[in-house]
């Protein structure tokens, strides 16, 4: 059978950084793998390893060239082969929508017809989190969102998932393959990558795409959604550290609360 | 942060330190200063090195290992090391273990104990120093008797790393005690009739490391453990301590990077004097220092590497690795307290054990004073 594994690099800001227009410049970002899909690659991964049969681990990604370095780290945790997407009409978008990413995966998934797709809840930068629903939408298959738990053994027609609802309350649901299932940070232990596993990742495919390869033109990623601003949010309180020993922040405490009348005189 | 540029290293070598960073940042670093206090070593963690193939870093891939170049062993042990140093140098002494085993044992003593050693456990130690013999190892006392069909070892060992947690001990010891040149490397199991490991060290840093004293007491051997043949065991054991060095200096620039890295961030968050430390001159003159001293280190382990991976004679290289590196370590973190002030001499902050730990990087796999030596007598005789 066949796993496929949406992935995502995504960038994290430094403590101090500054907003040129519609970006952030480079210097002050860092890249990583975007922390659901970390979930979603090991839980694709533990598949593979308990079963019988032989089991294909996918990733597909839309990125830059830059993103490989990130993509490896999946590769290197276990996952198979990847498949870049990636094109100047994506470049040019100054925030690629949900439908548009579907569109890109959609492709993606006619061409490997997976029997699962995992995905991340969301993604740590735009959060949009919509991403794997979309796409199941778009290819018929069925879907669970939020995924927490998951009893699948490779082979299986059905997957059993335990899914996170409102107010702590939690179902336990049976999906027919076919499916996307858009996993949630905690459903395991994402390991580290293994010195062998980063060695052999040197060797594994990454095959880059453009649009046109998958047969879609530069009009599918031209999304509904346009960033049109980016700035800091103003914060409404301002938290107060009070630093030294015990008696001196505990006097300067004091003088607080005396000062906002939360205590008498 | 990193202050190594990205395009010293290979794609495997980066991904590499990245992976190794994030698990000793992540599963190392939380828990040090615990381990410190109860002078306790991390089994778990040990598992999780294993895992991660580390255990296997220098025993040859027929054996299982991962047969790392000495760029990546260099970078693993700094990024060990940026974690907990007593971490890193029980990695670092195992691996002197089986790199004794994999250039000096028989196929058969190979194939006994290095794919086990690869997987974690049995776990390795390196029993050279003795009380009356540390800098000139040609004046221990340990003994190898001759038997019909191997050795009988008595004799006391010092400082060995591992010492409790060992199930293989590399042991070095003269055949003949009024020969100073018979010094011979034989391999003694922990289960053996008369191994007996000694008093636990409580010491000044490194305290999560098991340190112990070792008493070998008429301890007999079959003849495939010996190593080397009878008189080589000292030379050999120079050979394998040349590659040693260079984990140890990369240790000593991991140290000195984690304390570079506190440093910086509590010069930026504290404020005195109305603003934040870091913009005043003589703390922004300290950091200065400091980083150029790392990445001077850092640049003298990385050269070692190099020359000892094009397979040239790195000895000398190395000396200076290991001399400047773990100097510059005593140094940077003793700057790491001493921007931190009061609350650096405290041990909730990190750099309190840093400059502690940092210490023996100078002493221990050769003193500063013994890589001058061999610098010396490489300039000059």
């Amino acid at each position: 059978m066949k796993v496929l594994v949406t992935v995502k690099e995504v960038a994290a800001v430094e403590d101090d950084f500054e907003i040129d227009g519609l970006s952030i410049d480079d210097r002050y970002l860092e890249y990583d793998l975007n922390e659901w899909d970390d979930y979603a690659v090991e839980a694709a991964v533990q598949i593979a390893e308990a079963a019988d049969e032989d089991v294909e681990v996918v990733a597909a990604t839309i990125g830059p060239e830059r993103s490989e370095e990130t993509i490896r780290m999946a590769l290197a945790k276990g996952a198979d082969r990847a498949v870049r997407v990636w094109d100047d009409a994506i470049a040019d978008q100054t925030l690629l929508d949900v439908n548009a990413k579907a569109s890109v995966f959609e492709q993606v998934v006619a061409e490997e017809e997976p029997d699962l797709v995992l995905t991340g809840v969301q993604a740590a930068d735009d959060a949009l989190g919509a991403t794997g629903v979309a796409l199941a939408n778009r290819v018929g298959y069925q879907w669970a969102a939020v995924v927490n738990d998951l009893d699948y053994a490779a082979g299986d027609d059905v997957a059993t998932v335990r899914r996170e609802l409102e107010g702590g309350v939690e179902e336990i649901t049976e999906v027919d393959l076919p499916a996307v299932l858009s996993i949630q940070t905690g459903i395991n232990e994402p390991r580290y990558a293994s010195l062998r596993g980063i060695r052999q990742a040197q060797q594994k495919e990454i095959a880059p795409h453009d649009l046109s390869d998958l047969g879609l033109d530069a009009e599918t990623v031209d999304g509904a959604l346009e960033l049109t601003d980016m700035y800091e949010p103003e914060s409404e309180s301002d938290a107060t550290i009070f630093e030294g020993g015990a008696e001196e922040t505990a006097t300067e405490l004091a003088n607080v609360l005396r000062d906002k009348g939360v205590v008498g005189e | 942060m990193h202050l190594q540029s990205d395009s010293a290293l290979t794609d495997e070598q980066r991904a590499i330190r990245d992976a190794v960073e994030e698990f000793a940042l992540e599963e190392l670093r939380p828990e040090a200063q615990e381990l410190d206090d109860a002078e306790a070593f991390p089994e778990d963690a040990w598992d999780d090195l294993a895992e991660l193939d580390l255990t296997g870093l220098t025993v040859p891939t027929e054996c299982g290992g991962f047969d790392a170049d000495k760029t990546t062993y260099s970078v693993v042990n700094e990024a060990v090391a940026y974690g907990h140093l007593a971490v890193a140098t029980a990695l670092s002494v195992h691996c002197l273990a089986t790199s004794c085993i994999a250039e000096f044992g028989s196929d058969e003593v190979k194939e006994e104990w290095l794919p086990e050693m690869v997987d974690g456990r049995p776990v390795g130690a390196f029993c050279l120093s003795e009380p009356g013999a540390g800098s000139n190892p040609a004046e221990m006392t340990t003994r190898a008797e001759e038997t019909e069909d191997g050795y009988r070892i008595t004799g006391e060992k010092q400082w060995i790393t591992n010492g409790q947690r060992a199930g293989v001990y590399i042991v070095f010891a003269k055949t003949d005690p009024e020969d100073r040149g018979s010094i011979t490397q034989f391999l003694v199991p922990a289960d053996y009739d008369g191994v007996e490991v000694g008093k636990k060290e409580h010491k000044l840093g490194l305290r999560a490391s098991d340190t112990t004293g070792m008493t070998f007491d008429g301890v007999e051997i079959p003849e495939k453990y010996r190593l080397t043949p009878e008189g080589e065991g000292l030379s050999a054991a120079f050979k394998i301590l040349t590659g040693g060095r260079l984990g140890i200096a990369s240790q000593a620039v991991g140290v000195a990077q984690a304390a570079l890295d506190e440093a910086i961030a509590y010069a930026g968050e504290r404020e005195q004097f109305g603003k934040s430390i870091g913009d005043i001159g003589s703390i922004r003159q300290k950091v200065a220092d400091m980083a150029t001293q790392v990445a001077a280190s850092r640049l003298l382990c990385r050269e070692a590497a190099r020359q000892a991976d094009a397979g040239e004679d790195s000895r000398v290289i190395a000396s200076m690795a290991k001399y400047f590196a773990s100097e510059a370590a005593v140094d940077v973190t003793n700057e790491a307290v001493q921007i931190h002030g009061g609350y650096g001499y405290m041990s909730e902050f990190d750099v309190e054990r840093f400059y502690r730990d940092a210490k023996i990087t100078t002493i221990y796999e050769g003193t500063s004073e013994i890589q001058k030596t061999i610098i010396a007598r490489d300039l000059l005789d």
